[in-house]
Parts: C-alpha cells; sequence; structure tokens
C-alpha cells in the first residue's frame, strides 16, 4: 500500500505540473472551497494520524490546542531536521516528491489560523534546501501559497530555515530555540509550544513524514486512512532500513508490519546479504532498541512501550560485527550530539564515551564496568530532556544481550 | 507552611530541608532546572522531576532523599567533580567552594571517573587529561576580575546575572556538548563595566576578584615604605562576616586592628572625608543650576557607572559630575595635605583603599587620577581578599585589641555621616543645595516609587523652582532613564546611581553570600547606626574647616578643582575598534 510513495520515480520534483498531474493540489483545494478549520481537524482526528517523528502523539492534539489560542500570529512548522542516524526518509521524500510536504503543511496551517510557516531542514541537506526553495517559488507562482491562496481569504508564507547540523535540534523547543537565534538548546515545559512557541507564539511543529499524510488523508477520508495499518496506528510508514540486508533503503509499509517481515521480505529488506547471518536489529536509530531473533515477530506501531517504533529506521547487523565497534559509535554520537546544558547528560556522555574508546582498545580498567552502570543510571532518570535517556537505551540491551562479547 | 506560588525547592529550604542545587540562587528567578541536583520524587509525576520547577500545590506529597535520589546526586556530583579532581590546594576558593561543601555532603569520590595518578598507564590517558586542559581559558587582561573555566560547573548564574539584573550581558554559553564552557564573544578578554555581579554568585573559582593581596603585603615589608590605608563604604559593617559575625555587625573595631597588625601604617575611615565630597558636589551642582544646565546631573562615584557612560553613552560625559570619588579624594589628599602635614615623601606612601567593590581596580588605573606619576590610590583590595589575608595570617582577630580609626589626614575622625549606604550623597548634596541657596534647613527628603522600576525619586522646592532627583541602583534600571535624558524628555536635576543592586552593600568584593536578603539586613544595620550617630554639619566639621582653611581655599577653587576633580574619555570609539577589527 503506498500512500507517501506512490509515483515515486515517476515525478519531477522541480516540475510542478507532474505533481498535478498525479492529483496534486487537490486536497487543498478541496480544504479550501468545502472546508473550515474545524472540518479539518475533525477529519485529522478521525483519522487517527500519529506524529511521524518518532513520538507517535495523535496530530489533532495539538491542532486543536493551538486552534483554542485566540493570538492571531501562530506558527506551522515542519521538522525536516532529521539526524537520527540511519534515518533518511524525509530526505527521500523531498528528493522524489517534495509537494507533499507543501500542500501538507498549507492544510495544517489553515486548520490552525497560522499565516506564516517554516520548514527547517537539516543543516547537511544543502541539495533538499535547493529543490524546497525552487518548489516554493514554483508553489507561489501557482497561488497555492502566497496571499489569497486559491483566490481564498486563506494567506500562507513559506520559508526554508537551515539548520547547522544539530540534533538536538530536532526536539521541538531547541527547534524554537535555534530559530530564534539562541542556543540550541531544549527548554522547560510547560509551557508547550502549541500555547507559546516560536516568538511566544502558538506553534505547530509536524514531522515531514506526518505532514506527507495529509493530502491522502483530506482526498480519500479518513476512514479509508484508518483502514491502513494497525488498528493502534493506523496508515503506513517509511522504514529506513540499513545494515546487511540485500535492498536497504527506504520502504513504506502498514504499521503494524513485523521486523520480520521488513528485514526479510522480498518486497521490503530482501533478507540478509550473502553468507551473513541475523545477529541483532535496531529498531529507531542510534536511540533504538535492540532485538534479537525472539522479538522478530513483534508488531511496530506507535505508542509502544516494550519497542518504541522510533524514527522507523531498522538496523540489521550480522554475526561477524564488533558489538565493541557499535557501542563506540553510539557513545561517540550522543556525546558529540549533547547539548551541554545538563550535567548528567553533559559529563555522562563524555565520560562513557571515554570508557567505549577503552573498550574497543581493549584496555579497560577496573572501575570502568561499575562506572558504566553509574553513568547510564543518571542518563536515564536525571536528564533535562529525553536525549539522556536515548544515549542510555541501546548501551542497556547490548550490555543485556552481548556481555560476555563486550567483558571478555 | 508553603507560600502561594513556591516552588517545592524555596519551601524546603525555608523549613530548614536541604535539597542542593547549584544553578538556583534565590536572586534569579525562576530557576533553570539545569543542574539536575534538586530532584525529587513527588505524587503528581513519574520519576524524578526537578524541585526548582515544581510548584507547591494542595495534598502535594514529596520525598526529598531516598536511596534512588541520594544515588543520582551523588553520581551526578562525581561527574562533576572529575573536572575538578586535584585542583583544590591551589584554588582561590579553597575552603569556601559550595562544589566542596556538597562533596563533603554527599561523600563523593572525585577521582570516580578519572585515573589517580598511580593508575595512569597509557598514552589516551594523558591526552586525554591534556585536552580537559586545552580547551580551558583563563582571562585575567582586565585589573578587576579573573576567569579560569577549568573551574566552571556551567551553572550559568553569571550569565544570568549580568545579562538580566545588570542588562549588560557580557557573558554566554560557548562550543556545546562536554566543551560547553562560560566566556565572551569569539572568547575575546572580558570587557564589561567590571561591576563584578558574575564574582559574587559563581560557586566556584570560574570568575573571582583578582588577588592582589602580594602587591599589600610587599608594602607593609617595606620599612621605607609608609602604608596607608582608607576603609571605603560599607566595609564597616560587612567585614564581620568574614569572622562568622552576623550580618550587620558593627565590625569597626576588628577592621582596623586587623589592618594595622597587618602592618598598615594609618588607618583612615573614607566616610571622614563625606562632608567635605558634599560641599564640592553641592558647589558643582549650585553651579550648573546658576548656568542653567547641564541637567541631570549624574553622580560619579561609581567607577562601573561611569565606565557605561564612558563606552556606550559618550553623549552623556557632559552631564557626569567632576567630582571624584571619596575613595579618590581622600587617596589624593594623603598624597599631597597629610604627606605635607607630616612631612613624608609622597614617592614613599602606599596608599590602599579596602573597598567592597570590584571595578574600583579599575578607577585606581585611569591616567587621570595622578599627579605626575604618583597615583592618588595605589592599590584597592576587596574584602574578600581580606578573608583571605585573614587565613593566610591565622590571625586571631578576636584577641586583637579594640583600636578605632586614625584622624583621617590626621585631623579628626570626621563629622560621623556614613555613605555606606546608597542615596546618601543624593540627600546630603541636595540638603546642602537647599539650604545655601535658601536658607531653609530640610532634616527628611521624601523619597517615592518612580513609575519607572527600582527608582526612587524626590522634588525639593527653591526659591523659583522645584529640583528632581532620584536615586537609581542597579545598571538595568537606568536604561529607561538614559533613554529620556538622550532624547531630551527627562525631568531630572540629580541622579545618583549605584551600578551594583542594592547599592554598595552589593558590591563586587563583598564577603559571600551576598544574596538579597543579605543585603538588606547589611542596609538595616548601616540605618540604625545612622541613626545613632551623633552627626556634624559641614560647618562644624573639622576635617571640612581644616582642608578649607589651610589647603583648598574655598569649594570649588582651583586647588580644589585639580586635587578633587576629575574629567572623562570617550571610549565608545575605541570599543567599536576592538569589536570589528578588520
Amino acid at each position: 500500500m503506498k500512500l507517501i510513495t506512490k509515483n515515486w520515480g515517476e515525478i519531477d520534483p522541480l516540475n510542478i505540473k507532474a505533481y498535478q498531474n498525479k492529483s496534486g493540489y487537490l486536497a487543498l483545494k478541496k480544504v479550501l472551497r468545502e472546508m473550515s478549520p474545524t472540518d479539518v481537524i475533525e477529519e485529522i482526528k478521525k483519522s487517527g494520524l500519529q506524529g511521524r517523528g518518532g513520538a507517535g502523539c495523535p496530530v489533532f492534539l495539538k491542532w486543536e490546542a493551538a486552534t483554542a489560542e485566540k493570538l492571531q500570529d501562530k506558527y506551522y512548522i515542519v521538522n525536516l531536521d532529521e539526524s537520527e542516524p540511519g534515518t533518511f526518509k524525509d530526505r527521500a521524500i523531498v528528493d522524489n516528491n517534495p509537494h507533499l510536504i507543501v500542500e501538507g503543511m498549507t492544510i495544517g496551517a489553515y486548520a490552525i489560523g497560522a499565516k506564516k510557516g517554516i520548514i527547517y531542514i537539516n543543516g547537511h541537506y544543502v541539495k533538499q534546501a535547493e529543490i524546497l526553495r525552487l518548489v516554493l517559488e514554483q508553489a507561489a507562482e501557482k497561488e497555492f501559497i502566497g496571499k489569497s491562496i486559491m483566490g481564498s481569504a486563506f494567506d500562507f508564507e513559506i520559508t526554508v530555515f537551515s539548520g547547522a547540523g544539530a540534533y538536538i535540534c530536532g526536539e521541538e523547543t531547541a527547534l524554537i530555540n535555534s530559530l530564534e537565534g539562541k542556543r540550541g538548546e531544549p527548554r522547560l515545559r510547560p509551557p508547550y509550544p502549541a500555547k507559546e512557541g516560536l516568538f511566544g507564539k502558538p506553534t505547530v511543529i509536524n514531522n515531514a513524514e506526518t505532514v506527507a499524510n495529509i493530502p491522502f488523508i483530506i482526498n480519500r477520508g479518513a476512514k479509508c486512512f484508518n483502514n491502513i495499518g494497525s488498528q493502534k496506528s493506523p496508515g503506513t510508514k517509511l522504514f529506513c532500513i540499513t545494515g546487511s540486508v540485500k535492498n536497504p533503503g527506504v520502504h513504506e509499509a502498514p504499521l503494524g508490519t513485523t521486523p520480520q517481515e521488513l528485514i526479510f521480505n522480498s518486497v521490503y529488506g530482501g533478507g540478509l546479504r550473502e553468507g551473513k547471518d541475523f545477529l541483532f536489529a535496531q529498531i529507531g536509530g542510534s536511540s533504538g532498541r535492540l532485538i534479537n531473533r525472539s522479538k522478530l515477530d513483534y508488531p511496530l506501531v506507535f505508542g509502544d512501550q516494550d519497542l518504541p517504533i522510533g524514527s522507523g529506521a531498522i538496523f540489521v547487523a550480522d554475526t561477524l560485527c564488533d558489538i565493541k565497534e557499535h557501542l563506540l559509535s553510539w557513545a561517540g554520537f550522543f556525546h558529540r550530539e549533547s547539548c551541554g546544558k545538563c550535567v548528567p547528560c553533559r559529563e555522562g556522555t563524555y565520560r562513557l564515551w571515554e570508557i567505549a574508546k577503552r573498550l574497543k582498545n581493549k584496555d579497560l580498567r577496573p572501575r570502568d564496568s561499575e562506572n558504566i552502570e553509574d553513568i547510564l543510571w543518571v542518563l536515564e532518570r536525571s536528564t533535562f530532556c529525553p536525549l539522556g535517556k536515548f544515549a542510555a537505551t541501546a548501551w542497556r540491551d547490548a550490555l543485556a544481550m552481548f556481555k560476555d562479547k563486550i567483558f571478555k | 507552611m508553603a507560600r502561594d506560588g513556591e516552588t517545592v525547592l524555596e519551601a524546603a529550604r525555608r523549613a530548614g530541608v536541604k535539597i542542593p542545587s547549584l544553578c538556583h540562587h534565590p536572586d534569579l528567578m525562576p530557576s533553570e532546572g539545569i543542574c539536575r541536583l534538586c530532584l525529587i520524587k513527588t505524587n503528581n509525576s513519574k520519576g524524578l522531576v526537578p524541585s526548582c520547577q515544581t510548584q507547591v500545590c494542595p495534598d502535594l506529597e514529596v520525598i526529598t532523599d531516598d536511596e534512588e535520589i541520594i544515588k543520582t546526586r551523588k553520581v551526578n556530583l562525581e561527574l562533576l567533580w572529575a573536572d575538578h579532581a586535584g585542583k583544590c590546594a591551589q584554588c582561590a576558593k579553597n575552603g569556601n567552594c559550595e562544589l566542596q561543601r556538597l562533596a563533603q555532603e554527599y561523600d563523593v569520590d572525585e577521582f570516580k571517573f578519572v585515573p589517580r595518578r598511580n593508575e595512569l598507564l597509557s598514552d589516551d590517558e594523558l591526552d586525554m587529561l591534556k585536552n580537559n586542559w586545552i580547551h580551558t581559558v583563563y582571562d585575567d587582561a582586565n585589573p578587576c576580575i579573573v576567569r579560569d573555566s577549568q573551574y566552571c560547573v556551567e551553572c550559568r548564574r553569571c550569565i544570568r546575572v549580568c545579562r538580566d539584573i545588570q542588562s549588560i550581558g557580557a557573558l554566554e554559553m560557548n562550543y556545546r556538548s562536554s566543551m560547553t564552557n562560560v566566556g565572551t564573544p569569539y572568547e575575546m578578554p572580558l570587557d564589561c563595566i567590571f561591576c563584578g555581579q558574575c564574582a559574587n554568585l559563581c560557586p566556584t573559582a570560574a570568575i573571582v576578584e583578582k588577588d592582589e593581596t602580594e602587591l599589600l603585603l610587599k608594602a607593609i615589608n617595606d620599612p621605607q615604605i609608609i602604608v596607608v590605608a582608607q576603609v571605603d563604604s560599607s566595609i564597616k559593617f560587612t567585614f564581620g562576616e568574614l569572622l562568622g559575625c552576623q550580618v550587620g555587625t558593627n565590625s569597626i573595631e576588628k577592621i582596623v586592628s586587623f589592618l594595622k597588625t597587618l602592618g598598615c601604617d594609618y588607618v583612615f575611615d573614607s566616610s571622614a572625608l563625606a562632608n567635605l565630597a558634599v560641599v564640592e558636589e553641592a558647589e558643582e551642582f549650585i553651579g550648573r543650576i546658576r548656568k542653567g544646565g547641564p541637567f541631570p546631573m549624574l553622580t560619579s562615584w561609581c567607577p562601573s557607572w561611569i565606565i557605561l557612560i564612558e563606552k556606550y553613552y559618550p553623549e552623556l560625559i557632559a552631564n557626569l559630575s567632576s567630582c571624584k570619588s571619596l575613595q579618590q579624594m581622600m587617596g589624593v589628599l594623603i598624597k599631597s595635605y597629610f604627606a605635607y602635614r607630616k612631612k613624608f615623601n609622597s614617592k614613599t606612601i602606599f596608599s590602599v583603599s579596602v573597598t567592597p567593590c570590584t571595578s574600583k581596580k579599575y578607577e585606581v588605573r585611569r591616567s587621570d587620577h595622578k599627579s605626575g606619576d604618583i597615583a592618588d590610590v595605589d592599590l584597592v583590595i576587596t574584602v574578600r581578599e581580606l578573608g583571605r589575608l585573614l587565613r593566610r595570617k591565622v590571625i586571631d582577630v578576636e584577641k586583637l585589641p579594640q583600636l578605632d580609626f586614625d584622624p583621617a589626614l590626621g585631623i579628626s575622625t570626621g563629622g560621623g555621616l556614613l555613605f555606606d549606604r546608597s542615596g546618601s550623597l543624593a540627600e546630603e548634596t541636595i540638603k546642602t543645595v537647599v539650604e545655601r541657596l535658601t536658607g531653609k534647613k530640610i532634616s527628611l527628603i521624601d523619597w517615592t516609587d518612580s513609575k519607572e522600576k527600582n527608582v526612587k525619586e524626590a522634588t525639593v522646592v527653591l526659591a523659583n523652582q522645584e529640583l528632581k532627583i532620584c536615586i537609581i541602583n542597579g545598571i538595568k534600571n537606568t536604561r529607561p532613564i538614559i533613554q529620556k535624558i538622550i532624547s531630551g524628555k527627562s525631568d531630572y536635576h540629580f541622579i545618583e546611581v549605584m551600578a551594583c543592586p542594592d547599592g554598595c552593600v552589593g558590591g563586587g568584593g563583598q564577603p559571600l553570600p551576598s544574596d538579597r536578603a543579605v543585603r538588606l539586613k547589611r542596609i538595616e544595620a548601616i540605618k540604625a547606626w545612622e541613626e545613632k550617630s551623633r552627626l556634624k554639619k559641614a560647618n562644624e566639621d573639622p576635617v571640612v574647616n581644616t582642608l578649607y582653611h589651610e589647603f583648598l581655599f574655598k569649594p570649588g577653587s582651583k586647588i580644589a578643582k585639580k586635587y578633587l576633580h576629575t574629567s572623562y574619555v570617550n571610549r565608545n570609539e575605541a570599543l567599536l575598534k576592538t569589536l570589528y577589527k578588520p
């Protein structure tokens, strides 16, 4: 079932007519001609659409909270910061069908009453930022964005803002700080962005993939969307499968699909490469949990406490891998990307990385294994934002699964 | 009983329950919740939550200490200490450091995450230790404040006080991840107004007042040098805190005994010159009233305020009073009048001023504050540096004889007027002016709150005009008034400004802690003392009479102008040049 990846490869991203030929901007037309903002929110609510960035929060909740605010100035932000390792689905959307994002965010802005939209794009995605700027020019020419869109009373301006390549800026409040010209550090919540966000105004931030689903829901209806995927999580998900599989890349599959299908089914990952045996998979990027063979049949949905789907990245490791390399890679990543605001993350990720280096060099000291436990302890429970927990997740699972291999 | 809107941290501390924190400070509210030491458990939330962010509410149940909480605090402290392990002995805050106190309370192993010396085995580790040092910044380019980022715990108190309380914003966080550190833009040397509030709030030795005690000891130990000390405003009531006395204890005798025992030959009270300073200030103000301006006249006793004007508002230099500060007046008279009377060679006099102020270290180096190459004042020592001398010299101050100040300049101990709290200069000057111009004696000035925040104003009536005066403490509170003056909309005639919150009692060199509650107690003590003392008016004050009669001739005379007045420099262009170097 292809909702987002439909027609990928057939649409020239720099030709708006190609998008229009494949029902492009019909959803926006329907919304502006036949639906009120309340209708739009109701439709999204009935569809059960959840945030695709990793949190899985029901989209309509943020929209309702922002709509309830009486302030005139509101912002609709698309989060294209996409910095989770092993995740490149949002980039793929821009490369293959960027107008999905533009149409989706315009509908979202109409629903909450925002006049200004920003696409916050990962600073490393230089080519994609260029594509988006061209796409916006073309959309404006056709009056799909700008003043009096399609002759209606709705105004909406979109700008592209390039981040500077910080993982933490994918977090809502850090993203807002970055847009305001401040250090990319998370803020205390409450207040929530829907009430007080960018420059103190009500702000809704949705992931690019979430937004890309909106035109389909409007065109085909909430019920149709709801029937796809699983009851807990309707719709499809763009899974980024990497590692020792035959067909790495972006694969769209209904939510509720299991890792077994995604990794081994020839429609998706196509199984491990010649001569390689499955050891473990990491679900959701570097911050994700590890699964061995016993969890391969676990359906991937949002809101699952035992196996969070995260960004939908699936990294497959084979039996020839060196787990210590992975531990060093995870520790190094979180140390680099820690914003530095709170003590446990700033100092903890640094000391964990030092230990990981010693571990890799087979140079572990007597106090190191106790220190690993203590660092994971504080990361899991005392950090300012969830990045601390993310830094500890993979280590915990690896230590549980491969203790002998690590401390041999 | 908890108060409405209070956080659990505040309520607990008031009730005597210890919850640790590094980033919380009562003067900087609301807290930021970044040190993660104040985490607690409540019945309203999952897991650990910061008590500095949790509002008290009915039926709230709180656990402040259990195994999990204590272990979390201990490990977080040990992570912080990894950067500080082994550095205490040489540190300026040794024995006086918030991080050390926490280490004791939580039985911290400072070497937990770093190798002890006997464990250093590999080149990697030496590299890691070296890396730790390479990224530190040591900045002592200015005369007042020293920054050493190796001691920084990134609590951000300095950033917040500089930006939110003083509205200067000279400090911000640089870099990210484990390299995060407090610093200046592009790591340029600190170039601010040197009010020292950052040093007051730093829990460790990352920002400290510059230690110049060696220079004092050198002068004292030289038998050829005559050391004349002056004790500047408010120290008389704060020195005692260094000895463990209650806040606000009158410590005149203790400080004089200490300085004399240390080796100072004479110890004067700067306030002995208070009436003289008021006479000169009043004379200048009357001159302005007769000329019709420039108004408002801005007081010039606070060096940080002068630096602010010279660097950022040079168009207001014409408004500044030309009077030197009390300390500088005393200094120049020591080197001229006193030296002459005692038949000392001025070159052998070492004039040291003990102050609560860091920016006075900048003031004494001003090129206009010397005659030839004889500086008015040779050295400024803050009270906190005296504290370090106390510990080093191990003098038991309790056993010292009770001594009073020497007669200032050999004349007398002065009129009892104190300039230890802000507002005194403005009050006394205006009272003197009104008396001279109308013959009326005012005993009390009726200060009211102006509609600008934290500004107190008053109006007095002359024969054919009203004079509007105001007092401002804290640089942030001056900004709206400055804007009014620049745009010509200000109706004030006289403005007294002290840069530090609550005036000099909150100076950058005062004993710590120096938060609002402490400052208010100090002010109370000073007021109580003022009410008790017998004040001599200027014409009864032997210091004033002798000096004019024997040396200065009359207020505002050429000699008075030469010694007691100064001029200012437009530093704005030079500042812009350093910022925009090609």
